[in-house]
């Protein structure tokens, strides 16, 4: 999964029946560098997120998309491509063997 | 699968129910070079690995589901940990 910054919410006027229920987040997915740099910045093209934790605005969520999105919906199924897993509290990160690998 | 190294560590208090146990790192792919490249990776660890490691991580969402169930909205795991890289192109004398 990769890791975004809420940045608002999307509300449809008309949804896909199994959309009922889900809320969606305009995300900003965070480069390496941002992340390090712990700006508040995301760098990355936004997306829209499915989620059912509620995460604030500003918050740093890890969101996993492709078809793996849709299975916090089993045994339905969602017509959805990101879903919010986690918000983070917090982390570590920065490159600590740069060069090595 | 791809190589990727682990540049950090997070934790997480609200999260889906199926991650509750889980150890999470946080990975950066490898390009061919043996750089870091790409967006920060969010990855699921049950090997220990540690931080500058390079480490395999598999896409395979089947892992996943068959580790933490089939509603677990996550894909990318740590499969093995890196002994070294054979690959006499690269510079730096082919080895990681």
């Amino acid at each position: 999964m990769r890791l975004g910054i809420v940045r608002g919410q999307v509300v449809l006027s008309l949804a896909a029946p199994t959309l009922a229920g889900t809320t969606l987040l305009l995300v900003e997915p965070v480069t390496a560098l941002n992340l390090e740099a712990r700006d508040g910045r995301g760098g990355g093209r936004q997306l829209v997120v499915a989620d059912r934790l509620s995460p604030g605005e500003g918050a740093l969520i890890g969101f996993v998309e492709g078809s793996e999105a849709a299975n916090a919906y089993y045994p339905g199924t969602a017509p959805v491509d990101a879903y919010c897993s986690l918000v983070v509290r917090g982390y570590e990160f920065g490159p600590a063997a740069a060069g090595r690998a | 699968m791809f190589l990727a190294r682990i540049d950090g560590t997070l934790n997480s208090t609200r999260k889906h129910p199926t991650l509750a146990s889980v150890r999470f790192l946080i990975a950066q792919r490898l390009d061919v070079e043996g750089r870091a490249s790409g967006e920060p990776l969010v990855v699921l660890d049950s090997m220990g690995a540690k931080r500058g490691a390079t480490v395999l991580v598999s896409t395979d969402g089947n892992l996943v589901r068959q580790w933490l169930g089939k509603t677990a909205p996550a894909r990318l795991t740590v499969v093995g940990l890196v002994d070294s890289v054979h690959a006499p192109g690269r510079a730096g004398g082919g080895r990681k």
